[in-house]
């Protein structure tokens, strides 16, 4: 018996039973869909990340004050707070070529009909390139290291999606600050950044920048968010990690690039774990139905297998016939899973156009910067195809095999 | 009684015992039968004496309880599943009172299946199995399907199928229990030609007297045993082999 006649025998079988083969077919191609989209997806959002981590480069540590929630003794405990002498200190330790501190507040800019959620930062404005590998500015220039009125802002708050209010050079913007600190301050832009994207926990695009001394005196606090310390080289990170670490012991956190990638690596693959068994139970439910769809075939047609033992038909080639059935649902499931998948995975990741429009974002966020790109790496695409033909092919063996089986007399007698 | 050499089928001390839970019954309780090449014979005899079950062992859908089926000097007892599959398709033809056509497929499609089974290619197997439907006069009714044709139409589709890989022996379980008598007439008929000009032994198990009137002999069969067997004296110039 040929190959070929075992295949169009099944299709014809299939095709015989339309809606219960289509519902079949329905069960595989959802599991698949859902494997694929949650695993590219949750790899999209990894490979992200890591492309952040990187334009801080590898050779950059964050310090900042360790949060003592549960701080022994009194719980008036103050947490440990990065003065001008920390940054002198951490400055003189061995392969840290600088240190540059900042201050960072969530803010409220505010101009024309535009009210952006963002981030002030207060920073040596020379130092941002070096902070933030590729920004550049889209016009104008730096604030001034003692110009206290002068700001460059991000992107999206110059430009915001969905407004026809724009910023301009010069222009006045007035922000409001949240956190401890309130009321009200009046800048004026002298620069703007190009497009740049999120870094970690900031999205550049929506966070005016001005000089360290301005926030200090608008801030009124001598006391920096955090430090950015750069190593000579990128060999040093882990070096002066632990001596920053060795010196200040718990009083604060370090955190670097490479740490944050591992540990959103971690996160992120667990998340893939997590989804892609959710898409695999999925699966398995559907391998079920194939198995069930499979017996109540072999029972219907128990007199037709009667009829092919009678013909001829080795047991080998009758169970071929019904594996083969379960193999096409499979192969169709599989193919069909794949691309409706690989829709939904854009769908999820909201980088479609059809999902930009909806008004989830904020205003001032722009669709660029938050949006995921699912990735599909060969395997996951082979996997995606190829595992379902496996589990149709498990689950169709059972019930083809006892069709194998049956006894002829008994089969043809079969009502 | 036929020569040795030249037996189609032959069963030895053959018996059949179905058992249903604690309770046995025998349906068959040693049969001695020898049918010869090119013979067409009838096997009669009251409801449950076991004539069904006779053609079972005989088209090597079943294995006897005890005793031995030998079918064109083949012990059946010596072959495996896969052999006996093989013997089936390449020496058998069955045809059976309700038509046992797949439903799905259509007349050449199910006529084709015997072939497919034993790997004929698409178009050799395609062109003998219209002329083997238009042998029966069907031509033009190849590409329906078993619910579109008359009783007499399916039973013609079964009967191509059963003779489309030129089987030595062809079993008839009441070939004719389920058409019209103009109907079983034409059947009977082609059968009767076929037996003639092909050589093919026939085995037709039936309730009909014209049917088993136009064989060359008739076995009755009484609770698991042959009664009598009888040649018939035909009508027309049948010589034998």
């Amino acid at each position: 018996m040929r190959t070929s006649d075992i295949f169009k025998l099944a299709f014809k079988a299939l095709r015989d039973r339309k809606v219960r083969s289509l519902l079949t077919i329905l069960g595989i191609m959802i599991g698949s869909a859902i494997i694929l989209a949650l695993i590219a997806s949750s790899s999209g959002l990894s490979a992200g990340v890591q492309a952040q981590v990187e334009k801080i480069g590898a050779n950059t540590l964050t310090v900042s004050s360790a949060r003592q929630f549960f701080a022994s003794g009194s719980s008036g405990t103050q947490n440990y707070q990065l003065s001008q002498q920390d940054v002198n200190t951490i400055k003189s330790f061995q392969g840290v070529s600088d240190v540059i501190p900042y201050y960072s507040q969530r803010a409220t800019i505010s101009y024309g009909g535009n009210s952006i959620e963002g981030e002030l930062i207060g920073v040596d404005t020379n130092a941002l390139f070096t902070m933030y590998k590729g920004l550049n500015l889209y016009s104008g220039s730096l604030p001034g290291s003692y110009d206290p009125s002068a700001a460059a802002v991000g992107y999206s708050i110059a430009f915001p999606t969905g407004s026809s209010d724009q910023l301009t050079l010069n222009q006045m913007i007035s922000i409001t600050l949240g956190g401890q600190t309130s009321g009200t301050l009046t800048f004026l832009v002298k620069g703007i950044f190009s497009a740049y994207g999120r870094v970690l926990f900031s999205d550049i695009d929506s966070t005016i920048f001005i000089s360290l001394q301005s926030a200090q005196i608008l801030l009124k606090t001598q006391y920096f968010s955090g430090l950015y310390v750069m190593t000579s080289t990128a060999g040093d990170v882990t070096t002066v990690q632990q001596e920053i670490e060795t010196y200040y012991g718990t009083q604060v956190r370090v955190m670097n690039a490479g740490s944050m990638v591992s540990s959103v690596e971690s996160i992120t693959s667990q998340m893939t774990v997590f989804l892609g068994s959710i898409g695999a139970v999925s699966l398995f439910v559907a391998a079920v139905g194939i198995t069930n769809t499979m017996f109540v075939s072999v029972m219907e047609r128990t007199r037709e297998i009667g009829i092919l033992k009678a013909l001829g038909y080795k047991p080998k080639q009758i169970m071929g016939m019904f594996l083969s059935e379960a193999i096409l649902s499979g192969i169709v499931g599989g193919v069909g899973g794949t691309i409706l998948g690989y829709v939904l995975s854009f769908m999820i990741g909201g980088a479609l156009p059809m999902s930009g429009g909806f008004g989830m974002s904020r205003p001032g966020q722009t669709g660029s910067s938050t949006t995921l790109t699912p990735v599909f790496t060969p395997e996951l695409i082979a996997f995606s195809l190829l595992f379902p033909i496996g589990i149709a092919v498990l689950a169709g063996l059972y019930p083809a095999w006892r069709a194998s089986k049956m006894n002829a007399v008994v089969a043809l007698k079969y009502e | 009684m036929p020569s040795h050499a030249n037996l189609a089928v032959q069963t030895i001390d053959v018996t059949k015992v179905y058992r249903v839970g604690h309770i046995s019954y025998s349906a068959l309780r040693g049969v001695n039968l020898k049918i010869g090449k090119r013979e067409l014979v009838s096997v009669v005899g009251p409801s449950g004496s076991g004539k069904s079950t006779l053609l079972n062992l005989i088209g090597a859908l079943d294995p006897p309880t005890s005793g031995r089926v030998i079918i064109d000097g083949v012990d059946l007892r010596k072959l495996n599943e896969d052999r006996l599959a093989l013997l089936r398709n390449q020496k058998i033809g069955f045809v059976y009172q309700t038509f046992n056509l797949i439903q799905r497929l259509t007349a050449v499609e199910n006529v084709e299946m015997p072939l497919i089974a034993g790997g004929v290619p698409d178009k050799i197997r395609r062109s003998r199995s219209l002329k083997m439907l238009s042998a029966v006069g069907l031509a033009d009714k190849a590409n329906k399907r078993p619910t579109e044709l008359s009783g007499g139409e399916q039973q013609r589709v079964a009967i191509a199928r059963a003779l489309v890989t030129r089987p030595a022996l062809v079993l008839g379980d009441e070939p004719t229990g389920n058409v019209d008598s103009k109907t079983t007439i034409e059947i009977l008929n082609y059968i009767v030609q076929v037996n003639r000009t092909l050589g093919t032994t026939f085995v037709l198990v039936t309730h009909n007297p014209d049917v088993a009137n136009m064989t060359h002999r008739m076995i009755t069969i009484k609770d698991g045993l042959i009664e009598k067997e009888q040649y018939i004296q035909r009508m027309d110039s049948y010589t034998g082999s």
